[in-house]
């Protein structure tokens, strides 16, 4: 099997993500503030950012009203914020870092929603990057907590630590196979949930998912983060197994090469049809069936050509037909070079 | 409004995503987005409002004038919203939220990060356990005058009411 970057598991995991929730003690949860008061929150967090030598270095704050409709769902595509985050943006606000694996939302469900990314499987350099910010607001802001229920949370679900854990997984063998459904209702026994990524239709489209964790109370962060990776070391490995047989397939073999030919040689790509193609070329790369590409590559690859990042890069409006154009050169560039070398 | 997977449920979960460049809502019931894995996500207090008022106070609190003091919200409000509205609920309403976290999280406590910054004067029991703390730190340090001032602080917090 090949894994260029053993440890981090990246033949199956996309990326580690820790989200921590917390809140300010003397201003209401989000749900009951006006606008005016999200606004204020907001100038008292970015007052508190460049008050401190460590924040206002690294991060840069962004007004979701100053956005485009276009660069504020290319945040999401990016990871950055959430899709609830951008649904009203009025006195909303996020700190992002230089390149891009830490953001803070300001007002979302609750006051402060940090994330912090990192390629393949890595939830314990994730967690320190988030624990050692944490500190570092918490003595700037002074985060709601009480020694029994530990951080104070708008929803009490999220009482505890305040924190999830989420890996975004590649699965396409195990989708073949048609298990996601059973492993998922059995995954939730143990406090873990495992989703696809919805496509057009409420039914999930390709084979990412997202795994996480649900429990937050009564658990340390090591404990979550040590069963979350346990449980997907477990995941990674019966994908793998599945992967194995699969490609023996002469049908397999045949759907790969051809999604490989269709996007080194296609003038124009719809964005589902690419993530399909996609996902079997990364299959085929994991499993030898096509040369070896780089798999933190291929994970740009798929966030860069989503419709509004491609648009917003590319610095215009696009018809739907220009978009899967580009998206269509973009990509035969790509596999060209194994590497995206744009917008930068 | 019924379920946008299977078409015959009643919605009980909300799912903001983007599809392909759109910022799209599903409304799923709780059997599909169960199937989804947005099923187990606690919905928090709001989840069985009715049974849950009923069970533990047959209604009767629904009247209560208690208002927190930061937020304004009532008991009711928290209950009818599924949300609390500020970090000062959690000790207005401490004694009569404490069951309805039990019954979502289990009977348990944090175990968790326990931060180290100031700003935690809010209970007497988070002081507490930082003096306990500091004092154990003081004892490793062989700062014996700081401990043992510490310790009488200790006992006098201890002395009166731990509990609010
Ligand atoms: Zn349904
Ligand atoms: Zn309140």
């Amino acid at each position: 099997m090949n894994n260029p970057n053993p440890g981090c598991e990246e033949d199956v995991v996309i990326r580690t993500q820790i989200h921590l929730i917390r809140n300010l003690t003397d201003v209401p949860f989000c749900a009951k503030m006006s606008r005016a008061d999200r606004q204020k929150l907001s100038e008292r967090v970015v007052e508190a950012f460049s008050g401190n030598e460590t924040l206002s270095h690294l991060f840069q704050f962004t007004d979701m009203e100053s956005l485009s409709r276009v660069e504020a769902v290319s945040l999401v595509e990016r990871h950055l914020v959430s899709a609830d985050f951008i649904s009203d943006r009025r006195g909303r606000g996020f700190f992002v870092n230089a390149d891009e694996t830490v953001s803070i939302m300001v007002n979302e469900e609750d006051h402060i929603h940090l994330q912090s990314s990192e390629a393949g499987l890595n939830p314990q350099k994730a967690f320190a990057t988030a624990d050692g910010l944490d500190d570092i607001l918490d003595k700037c802001l002074g985060f709601a907590f009480d020694e029994n229920l530990g951080y104070l949370t708008q929803n009490p679900v999220n009482l505890g630590t305040g924190m999830r854990a989420s890996l975004m997984l590649h699965l396409p063998a195990l989708r073949e196979g048609g298990g996601i459904s059973r492993i998922s209702a059995n995954l939730s026994k143990l406090g873990l949930a495992l989703r696809g990524t919805f496509g057009s239709g409420v039914e999930p489209k390709g084979a990412v998912y997202q795994l996480s964790n649900r429990v937050t109370f009564g658990l340390s962060e090591q404990e979550a983060i040590a069963n979350l990776q346990s449980i997907a070391m477990q995941l990674i490995e019966q994908e793998r197994a599945a992967r194995k047989e699969l490609a023996e397939s002469l049908e397999i073999q045949d759907t790969v090469s051809r999604s490989l030919a269709i996007l080194q040689s296609a003038k124009m790509m719809a964005n589902e049809e690419f993530m399909q193609l996609i996902s079997n070329v990364r299959f085929g790369v994991a499993t030898g069936l096509v040369d070896p590409i780089d798999y933190g590559e291929i994970n740009r690859l798929m966030v860069l050509v989503q419709p509004a990042t491609l648009t917003f890069y590319s610095g215009k409006k696009l018809t739907p037909a220009e978009r899967r154009s580009l998206r269509a050169e973009k990509i035969r560039d790509f596999l060209k070079k194994g590497k995206y070398l744009w917008p930068n | 409004m019924l379920c946008d997977s299977c078409g015959k449920n009643p919605v009980t979960t909300h799912i903001k995503t983007i599809i392909n460049g759109e910022l799209t809502e599903y409304s799923l019931c709780a059997e599909c987005a169960q199937r989804l894995g947005y099923g187990n996500l606690l919905t928090g207090l709001g989840c069985d409002y009715g049974s849950l008022l009923g069970g533990f106070f047959g209604g009767t609190e629904l009247d209560d004038p208690v208002r927190c003091k930061c937020c304004g919200s009532t008991f009711d409000d928290i209950m009818r919203s599924g949300q609390v509205g500020c970090a000062q609920c959690y000790h207005t309403f401490y004694d009569r939220l404490i069951p309805l976290i039990q019954r979502i999280h289990g009977n348990t406590r944090h175990r968790g990060k326990v931060p180290g910054g100031g700003a935690l004067q809010s209970r007497p029991q988070e002081q507490l356990s930082l003096m306990r703390r500091e004092l154990r730190e003081a004892i490793d340090a062989e700062n014996f005058e700081h401990a043992a001032s510490l310790r009488d602080r200790i006992k006098e917090l201890e002395g009166g009411k731990v509990h609010e």
